[in-house]
């Protein structure tokens, strides 16, 4: 079962809160959730949806299509009105108004919006919408926000300037309402989420006073829930993961959509230990990602556990400070929030098309890891991990996460982090027995040394080529051994991690779609349906794209009948990877760039369209 | 033959002003009885920057990248301000490339010291003019005379918040080594303007120049309470422009009632001095030890 439930409008009026109480309302009635925040680049105004799905079983992606399109403003349903299918709540206030009107619409979505409308002989207002709609089936609900909200406002004696604001929880209690599940829940959730008496009060009203405009009309019924659950989005998720993981200094440089993380990680600083000790993590905002890779640079030097957070333009300012961590072999971790790109690009919308760049990450030939989240559990595992890998290996970690999981939340079982089967792996850190004779950079069998923190040892670092002591020389049989220590090392990931971790594979089929990163959600939530429809498959998603797990990869693909590509990039980077590593190539492609997420149905009919006609690139647009 | 390969080869040209900026650095350190355990030197990239190789004596060492040296010393002395870290970097290194970090790490006060190579000139690539070069001048591999204007190093720190400035000449060791242990003793961000003639690139700022210009400039340099800040930072400046062609050395600001960065830290965490990023446990027998329930369970709907 899955229910897709949008709410929009413009940013700053309280989108995401009634997304995230209505969502949590839902979770306390024992359903699961995956909730996808789409916004523009801009604090106030412009359009801003939360596309929530819900579902007895827990879900990673979202629909093309909604049910319930829950609205307070115009602009929200010239937008998403082609995508409803059962319900739209609307505010009748607003009836008259027309596309021309709405100036934050983007000229090509009005364009669209009333090309529709005008080809259905109607002409170009709500009203409009409302006939179109409900000759195709869908119930358009009109509320009377106006008078509803005066009456609130007289009741609660409040300035009209703040209470005109819980129009959201009008919605959402709108749409709870339509649900058939127990408003109790709705108000629970309002009641934790906001602290103010005052404000739970007003919204408690709203919420009410929506909750009773409408009929219960999907009859849900409560779940059983065993143990708890949680409700998390990819950045707190990462920060959690980090902190857990033994993080103890961040450096980063805000951007969009990285800086969450490190501003809840600033927020939680100071950590209970359960030595019975308090651990304070020092969050550094720097003047600039040059300073912010190179702070991390230094502090892992201590010894520290360091990271940074950033994405596209920022990642691209690390390259040279990478380069360096790679040449004196420095365990830092950058977690990367792939966002659209090139240049600044779509700053708040997906993409995954700097995987390559990732790779090659800073100049020169070293080991790097990278390794890609498909969904929120994996992004707190991999968190960790990527601490791990970091430190075994003595080289820098990238971890991408895109901004499809960073802005997603998902309601998951709590014991999916807090099951206690994750270890803290420190390598070679060592406090040298003979501190004024140490090697930095001794020469091992497996291209990995001892290594001590500064301060325990007299030891040298130097971006230049360097001898095991780490002074300067150009020699070139040193040059030789050291070149190949930075790359053989790379080989103990291959000994550390499973299979599992390095790719993923669901199910068992000569269809194989290959994968990584956040498509991985929207093709588990098809298989079903694709089942259903006699098209069975098997997901291949690789997590671990550098070192590059070749041997694992060959097993999983040859003999393949169909290796489908499925990537939100347009040269599918992650395949290109598979070939330029094995010499496999992909026979077709799915591929999108349009900076939306990947949905379940364009997944379902991409594949049907691939298996059954034999089409060799599908190209995705869907998503606003 | 038995060779020693802890010690590097100090290539400098001869006369360089940066063996007398090493003799200052090495028995500064050695006075102060500072060695790895509790010292680390951060250079840049440039002829400055292979200092902390050249230097004798177990200090550990971090060559960087060009104009970094900063970044990377902020981040090694907040996650162990145990640790003296002391800054050698180039005028390139610092006021062109890296001029960012330079302003940012006063605005931050963070206890180290930046002792900054002024030759005029980026030495490492052949003699190209440095940003502290004056417009006009034109150094020996200069093509056509530098068009673009000096920055005023001294100026630029104290406006960026630095607590203690001074400058310094290379050849002048006894006065650089006292001013880079005050430097270093300084409770928060130190400068250290070092004169440092290139007899090689720059014919114009040479050792003899220098000496005919240099004096000890005496000033009540120390802000004893918060009233005198404006008044000394001016007194600083004015000094840093003077009237005549002399060049006054010398203490020329020092502010220890500004709180360090780690102070400030230190407000948010409150056991930070004690019990800082690189000396906590994180695992035990590889199981962590951070405890996440009270953040999960902020986030719980059931
Ligand atoms: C990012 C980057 N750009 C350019 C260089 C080349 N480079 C090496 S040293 C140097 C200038 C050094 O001048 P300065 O910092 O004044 O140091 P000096 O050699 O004079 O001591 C430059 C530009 C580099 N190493 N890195
Ligand atoms: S080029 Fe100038 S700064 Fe560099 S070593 Fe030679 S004299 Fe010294
Ligand atoms: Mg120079």
């Amino acid at each position: 079962m899955r229910l897709s439930w949008m709410i929009g409008g413009a940013q700053g009026l309280g989108v995401d809160t009634s997304a995230n109480v209505f969502g949590a309302a839902v979770a306390r009635a024992g359903y699961y959730i995956f909730g996808s925040r789409e916004y523009f680049s801009n604090i106030k105004g412009r359009h801003s949806y939360f596309n929530v799905l819900l579902s007895d079983s827990p879900q990673h992606s979202v629909n093309s299509t909604v049910n319930i399109l829950a609205t307070f403003d115009a602009e929200t349903i010239f937008q998403h009105y082609d995508e409803v299918t059962d319900f739209l709540i609307y505010d009748k206030g607003v009836e008259a108004m027309t596309i021309d009107k709405v100036r934050s619409l983007e000229p090509e979505i009005a364009v669209k919006a009333a090309a529709i409308l005008e080809k259905a002989g109607l002409g170009i207002s709500i009203a409009d919408v409302v006939k179109f709609l409900e000759k195709k089936g869908v119930k358009c609900i009109g509320i009377d926000y106006g008078p509803l909200m005066k009456d609130i406002i007289n009741q609660l004696k409040m300035d009209p300037f703040v209470a005109e604001k819980a129009r959201n929880m009008l919605c959402a209690g709108a749409s709870f309402g339509l649900l058939g599940l127990n408003q109790k829940y709705l108000l629970d959730a309002i009641k934790s989420t906001f602290k103010n008496a005052k404000i739970a009060e007003l919204d408690t009203l709203a919420a009410q006073a929506g909750f009773k405009s409408v009929q219960n009309s999907y009859n849900l019924k409560e779940l059983p829930i065993k143990g708890h659950r949680v409700q998390l989005d990819g950045n707190t998720i990462s920060a959690i993961g980090k902190l857990y993981g033994g993080l103890s200094f961040q450096s980063y440089y805000p951007i969009t959509p990285a800086s969450d993380e490190s501003t809840y990680i600033e927020a939680n600083q100071v950590l209970k230990t359960s030595d019975g000790k308090t651990r304070g993590v020092v969050v550094l905002q720097t003047e600039d990602e040059l300073a912010a890779i190179n702070a991390a640079n230094g502090a892992a030097l201590t010894g520290a556990r360091a990271a940074t957070a950033t994405s596209g333009p920022g990642f691209s300012l690390m390259n040279e400070g990478i380069s360096w961590a790679g040449m004196n072999e420095v365990p830092v971790l950058v977690t990367y929030y792939m966002r659209g790109s090139p240049a600044t690009g779509l700053p708040t919308r997906s993409g995954q098309s700097d995987l390559l760049l990732a790779v090659n990450v800073g100049h020169g030939e070293f080991t790097r890891i990278v390794i890609a989240s498909g969904d929120h559990a994996e992004v707190f595992s991999d968190a960790v991990m990527a601490l791990n890998l970091a430190e075994l290996c003595q080289t820098p970690a990238i971890h991408i996460i895109e901004k499809t999981l960073a802005n997603a939340y998902a309601v998951m079982d709590e014991e999916t982090i807090t099951s206690g089967k994750f270890k803290i792996e420190r390598g070679k850190l060592i406090s040298p027995g003979d501190p004024e004779n140490y090697k930095r950079f001794e020469l091992t069998e497996d291209g990995i040394s001892p290594r001590a923190p500064l301060g325990h040892a007299h030891m040298y670092y130097t971006g230049d080529e360097h001898n095991e002591y780490g002074h300067i020389t150009e020699e070139s049989e040193n040059r030789i051994a050291m070149y190949e220590k930075r790359i053989k090392k790379g080989q103990l990931v291959f000994k550390v991690l499973q299979e599992n971790q390095m790719a993923n594979s669901v199910g068992s089929s000569d269809t194989v779609i290959l994968t990584w990163g956040s498509p991985k959600g929207a093709i588990l939530d098809a298989m079903e349906e694709l089942k259903a429809k006699g098209i069975s498959v098997q997901m291949v998603q690789v997590r671990l794209f550098s070192p590059y797990p070749s041997e694992l990869m060959a097993k999983l693909l040859s003999g393949k009948k169909r290796i489908i590509a499925m990537e939100n990039n347009y040269t599918a980077q992650g395949a290109r990877l598979l070939t330029e590593n094995t010499g496999i190539k992909p026979t077709h492609y799915v591929l999108k760039w349009n900076g939306r997420p990947m949905t379940k149905d364009e997944v379902v009919s991409s594949i049907s369209d691939v298996v059954k006609n034999d089409t060799k690139k599908v190209v995705l647009n869907e998503g606003k | 033959m038995k060779v020693n390969e802890q010690l590097e080869f100090n290539d400098w040209c001869p006369g360089c002003g940066d063996f007398g900026i090493l003799r200052s650095v090495e028995s500064a350190l050695s006075e102060l009885k500072l060695d790895y355990t509790d010292a680390v030197l951060v250079s840049g990239i440039g002829c400055s920057g292979k200092l902390p190789h050249f230097v004798s004596g177990p200090i550990a060492g971090v060559h960087t990248l060009h104009g970094r040296a900063l970044a990377f010393a902020v981040g090694i002395k907040l996650s162990n301000p145990k640790l003296n870290v002391v800054v050698d970097a180039g005028d390139g290194d610092t006021f062109g490339i890296g001029v960012g970090h330079f302003v940012s790490a006063g605005r931050r006060n963070v206890n180290m010291t930046i002792i900054v190579h002024n030759n005029g000139v980026y030495g490492l690539t052949k003699g190209q003019a440095s940003p502290t070069l004056k417009r006009g001048e034109k150094t020996k591999s200069l093509p056509e005379p530098n068009i673009n204007d000096p920055i005023n190093p001294i100026a630029l720190a104290i406006s960026s918040g630095y607590t203690f400035v001074a400058r310094t000449f290379a050849y002048n060791i006894p006065l650089s080594k006292e001013i880079i242990k005050q430097a270093i003793q300084h409770k928060g961000m130190a400068f250290v303007d070092m004169l440092q003639p290139c007899p090689t690139y720059n014919d114009i700022n040479t050792n003899e120049w220098y000496k005919e210009r240099v004096y000890e400039a005496k000033v009540d340099y120390e802000v004893k309470d918060q009233s005198e800040v404006i008044e000394k930072m001016n007194q600083a400046i004015k000094l840093a422009y003077p009237s005549d062609e002399k060049i006054p050395l010398g203490i020329f600001y020092k502010n220890s009632l500004t709180p360090s960065y780690g102070e400030r830290i230190s407000a948010n965490i409150s056991n930070y001095e004690d019990y800082y990023p690189s000396m906590q446990e994180i695992e035990e027998s590889s199981a962590p030890i951070t405890s996440i329930d009270s953040m999960v369970q902020a986030r719980r709907v059931v």
